[in-house]
């Protein structure tokens, strides 16, 4: 269900692009599950080989080259209300449906059964399945694997489950990765085993392991996994596909390796925009639907675009049809206040201040505000007509309006109204014209003098344009910071806001409380609120909310400048401005998250797709710095190098180092055995040699080693025979060269 | 008009597929299970979590005499010991060198651009970070 990615942008900063198509990789599916017919050559008698690991289970007989049986270590218990039935399921036949996949849990707490319960049913799905049909008991000895160290209460509850439930009549246990070094003809050596859930570095001399001196990490392929799914989900917090453990698990398998020399010379250059850049970051896309969207003809593309614009247009004209009578009002509104501003001078004081008061002002500073306030929104909304001026170039004339109206008959009033309108209507027009001329003019003697300017002083001119740059992105980086501390309750800014709050919402605000206190004169409640324009900005601190407007302004006014600096300034380039410093392909964090290419957010396959970059090396180096993980234990090469140079003797240890031994499922990481070899060189002594040997299967060989041993004849004499088990009770532990030592 | 949606799965399964099995054939409970011993009494308790296996393992020993016990391996002294090489900090985010540290969350980080990253990070997701390297607070 993979899409791959075609499509090839060009990005819009100035990087070189790689036309290429990535490589995308497609998310792996766990496997589906396939019926397991329990198989009917059951032989009594012959030893079973049951290598239970905390990932997976191998079962079959020790006349078998192979495991008859390798599933995933898990249960799920489903109860089907419809039908009142629990199902019960192991291993991939969890995968069967939806329901029972979420329901999957495994026996095992780390490396310890945590539930006996589900041990049991596991152990039963092998034996049904291998066909053991003996009656009331399981008529074969029993080869087991255990952890290093076993706790006494694991090692009683798995025998008592042995010897009780299954009646067995002998069994043994050995600790795998012995197990693993014996079926790969080891005799002195150092064994590190790097399993599911643990890591073991462990020593062997002459076929037995000394345990004494083995050390445990608490690092595997199952806690590495969980990493890398808590990696990835931070990394893309709104992924909208959904990543399970299983997948983690199958992405560190398929995609990280560890760093060949040392994490740090491997990370320093990862995110680099080189060549190589896309062998690094692997793109994994999730299976997603797309999206179709209709596609339109042109036809029909035309036909809405016609539709638009004719819309559009109406709805202009209706507005400027508006903006008009409302200018009109306004004028008439201008002349009538006029009027009785020059009726001050003719009437008497009480008179005037009569008439005042019958418009509802209360002094003559009410009307002169008035004026100037209605002046002021002319001059404005004329400002605002120009560029929709029609090109009527002769004066319009309005005969009628000189007859006085009795020399008229009735429709003629009507057209003399109707010319009176007309007549504003054009002075007003003729007004705004008159204005945008001066505006034009004065316009233009800027820019001339700032021509002159350029020409004479060329220096004083490009340093006043840098200054005023620079004080723009002060601006907006004053902003920024004021609305990251806004975040903070604790900050100046937020407790600032939180004042301005409560004076605005208190009866008596502080500010004309202070006037009164300080001046005491001035008692009129007309304070200068307003008259700065940066007052306002109050209403906008306190709401809290990003001023797009206004960054969109300072982001254009920055741009012009940057604009006319980049034709005259020769010391200033295209790479110094902001937006090629706000420029996604210079950034760490956009390869990091999203590569090289440019990131289209509407691209539905774009949105499913996880970058493993730093990753791939990030998690697999836990094993050798725990550290990253949280882990307070030493790594590898610290346990392994302390082992070598002071638990074992200086003879023996020679021999071990010529047999470093690589087994378990998670040590079959790319490159783990090389950078093993390069950190051991480096602290081990020169006169020691050194060989790193993997084991021919990792996963497999630990049952096969279980098979080689059970397989000789003198070593079933140490098994524990159920006499043996009746005798000396379920806390018994029978020692061998495999197996865990007996505490008493 | 509405977007239609079209899966990319294909509607039919290919010719190929091995042939269905139900949960009824894959079912444990019902499979005949002839070689339990049908005279076991299960014990009593079954679940315990790592914890308190290794807390319980932990009082064992110390209940038990044993001379010599440095020599002898537990699960407990198997365990490896903390380290003893310099710790070095990677970026707590990309996974770098992390020369500095976050005042208050403690984040390590590269350089200034990861800065405006943390910095903006929704309240909870650094302790969320922190969390990987077991280095977030926990309320109790």
């Amino acid at each position: 269900m993979s899409h791959r990615s075609t499509r090839v942008q060009t990005p819009t900063g100035g990087a070189v692009t790689p036309i290429r198509p990535p490589k995308v990789y497609s998310l792996p599916e766990p496997p589906s599950p396939a019926f397991i017919t329990p198989y009917t050559d059951y032989k009594a008698g012959v030893p079973i080989v049951l290598d239970l690991g905390t990932w997976q289970t191998r079962v079959g007989y020790s006349l078998d080259d192979t495991p008859r049986l390798t599933f995933p270590t898990q249960l799920a218990r489903y109860r089907d209300r419809k039908i009142l039935r629990t199902f019960t399921l192991v291993g991939s036949d969890v995968n069967l449906d939806a329901n029972t996949r979420q329901a999957a849990k495994s026996p095992f707490d780390g490396p310890l059964v945590a539930n006996w319960e589900y041990l049991e049913a596991i152990l039963d799905y092998a034996f049904v399945k291998l066909g053991v049909s003996s009656d009331s008991k399981v008529d074969n000895p029993i080869v087991m694997s255990e952890i290093l160290g076993c706790p006494l209460s694991q090692h009683r509850s798995m025998q008592e489950l042995l010897f009780e439930t299954y009646s067995v009549p002998a069994a043994t246990f050995g600790i795998d990765s012995l197990f693993s070094y014996h079926y790969n003809n080891g005799s002195t050596g150092l064994v590190i085993s790097a399993a599911h859930e643990t890591t073991h570095v462990l020593p062997v001399i002459n076929g037995r392991g000394i345990l004494s001196q083995a050390k445990r990490l608490n690092w595997g392929g199952h806690p590495a996994a969980s990493l890398l799914l808590s990696l990835v989900q931070l990394k893309y917090p709104h992924f909208p596909g959904k990543l399970t453990p299983q997948h983690a698990e199958m992405l560190i398998k398929d995609h990280c390796y560890v760093a060949p020399m040392s994490y740090a010379d491997e990370v320093d250059h990862f995110l680099d925009r080189d060549d190589n850049f896309d062998e690094r970051d692997h793109i994994i896309q999730a299976p997603f639907t797309e999206i179709v969207q209709p596609t339109k003809t042109e036809e029909e593309l035309a036909r809405i675009a016609e539709r638009r614009k004719e819309s559009g247009r109406k709805l202009q004209e209706q507005a400027a049809k508006m903006r008009l009578e409302k200018l009109i009002k306004k004028e008439q509104e201008l002349e009538y206040y006029r009027a009785i501003e020059a009726k001050s001078a003719e009437v008497s004081q009480r008179e005037f201040t009569r008439i005042l008061e019958a418009e509802g002002f209360d002094d003559d500073s009410g009307l002169i505000r008035m004026i100037r306030n209605l002046e002021k929104s002319i001059r404005r909304s004329r400002k605002q007509d120009i560029g929709e001026e029609e090109s009527d170039s002769e004066p319009q004339t309005f005969p009628l309006l000189d007859i006085p109206d009795d020399q008229l008959d009735e429709s003629q009033i009507k057209q003399k109204r109707h010319q009176r309108l007309l007549k504003s209507n054009y002075e007003a027009r003729m007004r705004a014209k008159a204005e945008k001329k001066k505006e034009e003019e004065r316009r233009k003697a800027e820019e001339r003098q700032d021509e002159e300017w350029r020409a004479n002083d060329l220096e004083g001119w490009i340093k006043s344009r840098r200054e005023q740059r620079e004080q723009i992105l002060q601006k907006i980086k004053e902003k920024k910071r004021l609305k990251e501390e806004l975040n903070n309750r604790k900050s100046l800014a937020s407790q600032m806001r939180m004042k301005s709050i409560a004076n605005l919402a208190s009866d008596t605000p502080t500010s004309s409380g202070r006037k009164r206190r300080r001046g005491g004169a001035n008692d009129d409640d007309d304070d200068t609120f307003g008259a700065n324009d940066d007052d306002w900005a109050v209403y906008r601190d306190i709401a809290n909310t990003s001023d797009t407007e206004e960054d969109e302004e300072m982001a254009a006014t920055v741009r012009k400048l940057e604009e006319q600096l980049l034709t005259f300034d020769p010391d200033f380039s295209l790479d110094n401005t902001l937006d090629a410093q706000n420029d996604w392909t210079n950034s760490l964090i956009h390869a990091f998250l999203r590569g090289t290419r440019p990131f289209d957010p509407s691209s539905r396959a774009e949105a499913h797709q996880v970058h493993l970059n730093i990753e791939r090396v990030r998690v697999p180096e836990v094993i050798f710095q725990p550290s990253i993980a949280g882990l307070d234990q030493a790594g590898v090469v610290e346990l392994a190098s302390d082992v070598v140079l002071r638990r074992l003797p200086t003879k023996d240890a020679s021999v071990a180092c010529n047999d470093i031994f690589l087994t378990g499922g998670y040590s079959l990481l790319n490159g783990f055995d090389n950078r093993l070899l390069h950190e051991l060189r480096a602290v081990l002594p020169v006169e020691m040699d050194l060989t790193i040997r993997r084991a021919q299967d990792g996963i497999l060989d630990a049952w096969k080693g279980m098979r080689k041993w059970v397989s000789s004849k003198q070593n079933i004499s140490k098994m524990l025979t159920r006499k043996e088990y009746e005798e000396y009770g379920p806390e018994y532990i029978k020692e061998h060269d495999m197996g865990n030592m007996a505490l008493v | 008009m509405a977007p239609s949606t079209v899966s990319s799965a294909s509607a039919t399964p290919p010719p190929s597929a091995p042939p269905p099995f139900t949960l009824f054939d894959a079912d444990l409970t019902t499979a005949p299970k002839p070689f339990r011993n049908p005279h076991a009494k299960p014990p009593s308790r079954r679940v315990k979590n790592a914890k308190q296996i290794i807390s319980d393992e932990a009082k064992r020993l110390t209940s038990i005499d044993r001379p010599g016990a440095v020599d002898q391996p537990t699960y407990i002294n198997v365990e490896a010991p903390p380290s003893v090489l310099p710790r070095k900090w990677w970026c707590d985010v990309t996974g770098l060198r992390a020369p500095y540290r976050m005042p208050g969350s403690g984040m390590r980080y590269h350089n200034k651009e990861v800065y405006e990253v943390i910095k903006q990070l929704p309240p909870g997701v650094d302790q969320q970070y922190l969390q990987l390297r077991s280095a977030n607070v926990v309320l109790k």
